[in-house]
């Protein structure tokens, strides 16, 4: 019998989801991990048959993609040729108050990836590469070149969100800059598709796809085959090569595989190609991919620093009280400006990452570790990735409900040009809820240290008994407790 | 296959849809000029000229494209229009005389709020819009530049409420009373023997009495709003020179630019700025006569940073703002009891009529 | 039976928790007093950035803007102000609202105008020592619940 979906460590075929570096180390003295939850009739979302037509019929799935590159183009032309003041240009508020919202508070929390199958950025270049908008050609363009595989890692987006988070507060400001950020995207897009295979772009350089991926792992929906053994007897891995009925998975992951979100762009190929029906789209815990050891890697270790870090940087600079500080990050180009991007690239790669080796050392040192130090780090990290999340949802409340009456009036008005079309030009800026949104923040950073303590306890279990267990994640927790309690000081205090 | 071109015939459909809603919106309403504000480093109104003939009507569309701006043409009835940023009013704006007219900005916006202007010129026929009668320091050939120190000073604020009662042989007298400064006035007071037995702080309740009389409290309400509404920022509340954008003025540079990316205002003006004027300095003030303080405010201060408000206030305005000058001198309010003599105001000058829409 | 452990565990920890986070705490002993603050703004701070009163004075903001119109915004209080350069613009209300407060710019001043903030602090701080000690408990509750079903297993 074939037990379905167990995670762990295993030779896998192809690239798959995070399997480069993977080790092969077994632990048959460690007390076994929880299976992950059997992908039986129950709770696999493809049995009912709305949402089984809904998410196999690619009609669907292009409508929704082709509204977004409609809401796309539209944000990119109003930021270009309407009016330069960003709060009542329409191409920064859909961007950075309405998209930004529905992807921190919605769609990353709920549907990891979610956002990556109806991004439309690449949409253009997989037109291109299949030859066609529904189902895939084999006579696309492109030169369908392999990605260098020094590269095939987050670096990249680590650094490419790095860079852009030092330059956010003209970014998040100014429409034409907006407008020219996305139109690069696009541009970047779509010439990667003509060189490189399948969604390169997406799995490696995209900055967003960066950090979607890593706090994708928390999400209840997932991607995942039914039985294994069916994997194995098909040789011809319609999912990862294609077929007549779709392309191979353009994450180039291989669905049999697949046993984290982190490179699932949920686009719902596999699930078209598989003859067998064997892959499901799963419903299951909040955070279940964190419990699997496999696949940790540091380069999505260090996203995790970058994401908590840039959080703590933005709620200082966005919404704390220092002027200096917001005219040094805006004067891009000038003397402070070098000396805050300095500081902040150090703080969010050297300090967070630095006071955190510190805290898993000193586990170790407690509990006995006979890890090396490197993979304890690794490991101890993906306990930060509940609290980033959480971080992120906190800082995205002030914000976005205070600026999303924005929206009224540039609805009315999208090019700047004086139209009303809703009647609501001239509606002033009226911020909600201001009276709940700190007890809100409080309570999400709350629930995200405690999700991160019980995952650092949980970590350390793989590794040790009972109480080195206790031991190894005492100091974790605390620096955990630490950067909690920072956020909470720079959001609500 | 036929799904395929389904597709692609929506895609193709939807670009053309967006291409032709983008060019529907920037193209401009046909005849309306569209005006845009800006701060004066970062360009001022664009465009700074426009051009209409008599009779015709003059339809703009006014947005700011940074900060809060406001409309409105000099030495008009017309009332400003605020354009707040982002979004967009409309005006219509007809000429009945042809001329040179001026539309300024009337919502500070920095220390150059002032050069924030442009011009209408008017073609056709009829009588030019006049300029204002030469203004009264031209005629009487004051050199507004020359130091007027006062050479008497009261020992307190001279309050015009004290001087009820006091006999004064000095009739008020409109015509000349502008071309007197209250040191003047004073000294003559002094001189006259019927006062010999009055002291030098009741002659000067005396000048305040006659000051007063000289206006109204309509004029000083006027006054009032004007000097809060363009001179504040720079001379104060209080009238003591301090306003918040004095600091700029000395420094050479705009105090915390917006943006931060702005040069010293002050490239634009020149050398030779000084301290906006201390209307309670009494050394100062009670040695000008208010034909000198019109003039100052007409002509401005030739590099000193004073704008010139000739081309944007009208006859009647000017005497109103000066008037309320004085009340950084005078006490006008204490122990009220008596009505102040209510005087006509002068003849207002011919104003170019414009019918607002 | 161990899985009744398990719930009344929960439930105490989520009792206290619970007391925690509404137990009413000791009132302020303050008297409410007249205060009275001159804030400048310009692009894009305030100045003080800080406004501390107690609970119950009766606050009066005077707002300065010393280069293009600014606004001033209370969080949790709704009510705000603007101002010209050159005309003071004031503000009063009762601080009957404890904890922390953003004071945001409410007239559009330039690029970073959604960004101008600072900040009023009425008494003490409920919220966040709340939060904060809610915040240990939790994480201690989450550690320990985890081991008592770990230990059902």
């Amino acid at each position: 019998m074939t037990e379905p979906g167990v995670v762990g460590s295993e030779r896998t075929v192809g690239t798959a989801s995070g399997g480069v570096g993977s080790s092969g180390r077994r632990r048959a003295d460690l007390p076994q991990l929880p299976p992950a939850l059997p992908t039986g009739n129950a709770l696999d979302l493809l049995r009912w048959p709305v949402l089984n037509t809904v998410l196999r019929s690619r009609w669907p799935q292009l409508l929704v993609r082709v509204a977004a590159l409609a809401g796309f183009l539209i944000a990119v032309l109003t930021g270009l040729l309407g009016t330069p003041v960003g709060n009542h240009n329409l191409g920064i508020v859909l961007v950075w108050i309405a998209w930004w919202t529905i992807m921190m508070l919605v769609a990353l929390p709920f549907f990891g990836r979610g956002w990556c199958s109806i991004c439309p950025i690449p949409m253009p270049g997989e037109w291109l590469q299949h030859g066609a908008l529904l189902t895939p050609r084999r006579n696309g363009a492109g030169l369908k070149k392999a990605w260098p595989a020094r590269f095939k890692n987050i670096w990249l987006q680590n650094g490419a969100f790095s860079a852009v988070a030092v330059c956010s507060a003209v970014v998040l400001t100014q429409p034409r800059i907006t407008a020219v950020v996305l139109l690069a995207f696009l541009f970047v897009a779509i010439g990667t598709s003509l060189v490189y295979e399948r969604r390169a772009f997406c799995r490696y350089l995209c900055p967003v796809g960066g950090f979607i991926g890593l706090y994708s792992q928390l999400a209840p929906v997932a991607i995942r085959v039914k039985n294994k053994a069916t994997c194995v007897a098909h040789t011809e891995k319609s999912c990862y090569r294609g077929s007549a009925d779709g392309a191979g998975c353009p994450w180039m992951l291989y669905p049999g595989a697949l046993a984290k979100n982190t490179y699932c762009g949920m686009c719902m190929e596999c699930v078209r190609t598989c003859p067998h029906d064997n892959i499901a789209v799963t419903l299951r815990p909040f955070g279940a991919d964190l419990r699997s050891p496999a696949g940790r890697r540091l380069d999505e270790a260090f996203k995790g620093f970058i994401m908590l870090g840039a959080a703590m940087v933005y709620s200082a600079v966005m919404l704390g009280p220092w002027g200096d500080l917001k005219m040094a990050a805006y004067d891009i180009g000038s003397a402070r400006w070098f000396a805050y991007a300095f500081a902040v690239l150090v703080f969010i790669n050297g300090v967070l990452p630095g006071l955190f080796l510190a805290a898993v050392s000193a586990g170790r040192a407690l509990a006995g570790s006979t890890q090396t130090v490197k993979r304890s780090f690794i490991a101890f990290s993906y306990a930060l990735v509940p609290l980033g999340l959480m971080a992120w949802i906190a800082f995205s409340l002030s914000f976005v409900f205070a600026s999303i009456s924005y929206l009224w009036p540039t609805m009315s008005d999208p090019f700047g040009v004086g139209w009303n079309l809703f009647g609501t030009v001239h509606a002033s800026w009226q911020p909600y809820l201001t009276r709940s949104v700190p007890t809100l923040q409080a309570l999400v950073l709350v629930a995200g240290f405690t999700w991160s303590a019980v995952t650092a306890h949980r970590i350390a279990g793989e590794e040790h008994e009972q109480r080195a267990a206790l031991l190894q994640a005492a100091p974790v927790i605390v620096c955990c407790f630490l950067f909690t309690a920072s956020l909470m000081g720079l959001l609500i205090a | 296959m036929r799904a395929e071109w389904g597709a692609r015939l929506l895609v193709v459909f939807g670009t053309v849809a967006l291409a032709v809603l983008t060019a529907v919106a920037v193209r401009v309403p046909a005849g309306a000029v569209e005006l845009r504000g800006r701060m004066a480093d970062d360009g001022g109104w664009t465009p700074g000229a426009i051009v209409t003939r008599v009779g015709e009507p003059l339809t703009l569309r006014m947005t700011s494209d940074d900060v809060v701006h406001g409309f409105a043409i000099g030495q008009s009835a017309r009332p400003a229009v605020d354009l707040l940023p982002g979004t967009w009013m409309t005006t219509t704006l007809i000429f009945d005389r042809p001329g040179k007219y001026t539309y300024y900005c009337t919502r500070w916006c920095g220390p150059n709020h002032w050069r924030m202007r442009g011009t209408i010129e008017v073609t056709g026929s009829g009588a030019r819009v006049l300029a204002d009668s030469v203004p009264l320091f031209l005629r009487l050939k004051l050199d507004l530049d020359q130091a007027h120190p006062s050479d008497a000073l009261p020992a307190e604020t001279p309050t015009a409420a004290r001087a009820d009662g006091l006999p004064s042989p000095v009739a008020p007298d409109g015509g000349d009373l502008r071309t007197q400064s209250p040191a003047q006035v004073w000294r003559a007071l002094r001189k006259h023997p019927v006062n010999a037995r009055l002291t030098d702080q009741q002659l000067w309740d005396e000048v305040a009495a006659v000051w007063r009389a000289a206006t109204s409290r309509e004029r000083l309400a006027q006054g009032g709003q004007l000097y809060r509404d363009n001179c504040a920022a720079c001379h104060g509340e209080t009238g003591r020179g301090d306003g918040v954008m004095a600091k700029a003025l000395m420094a050479g540079t705009a105090a915390d630019p917006p943006g931060g990316e702005h040069t010293g205002m002050l490239g634009m003006s020149g050398h030779g700025t000084v301290a906006p004027t201390d209307f309670t300095n009494g050394r100062n003030m009670l040695g000008a006569s208010a034909a000198f303080l019109q003039g100052k405010i007409i002509r401005g201060g030739m590099g000193t940073g004073m704008p010139y408000w000739g081309p944007i206030f009208t006859e009647s305005q000017l005497w109103a703002l000066v008037d309320h000058l004085w009340t950084f001198q005078f006490d006008y309010e204490s122990g009220a009891g008596s009505s102040g003599a209510s005087r006509t105001t002068r003849d207002s000058a011919s104003k170019p009529a414009m019918r607002p829409h | 039976m161990k899985r009744s452990r398990v719930v009344t565990t929960a439930l105490v920890l989520a009792l206290g928790a619970g007391v925690i986070a509404v137990a009413p705490l000791p009132g302020a002993t303050a008297k409410p007093a007249n205060r009275h603050f001159r804030v400048e703004a310009s692009s894009f701070k305030y100045i003080p950035a800080t406004i501390r009163v107690n609970a119950g004075d009766h606050v009066t903001i005077d707002l300065v803007s010393t280069d293009v119109v600014h606004g001033l915004y209370v969080d949790g209080y709704d009510v705000s102000v603007t101002a010209d350069p050159g005309r003071t613009a004031s503000l009063s209300f009762v601080a009957n609202r404890t904890g922390m407060f953003r004071l945001r710019c409410s007239v559009t001043c330039g690029a970073m105008h959604p960004f101008m903030i600072g900040k009023l602090h009425v008494g003490r701080n409920e919220l966040l020592w709340r939060a904060l000690v809610l915040t240990l408990f939790a994480g201690l509750a989450g550690i320990l619940l985890a081991r008592v079903r770990e230990v059902r297993q």
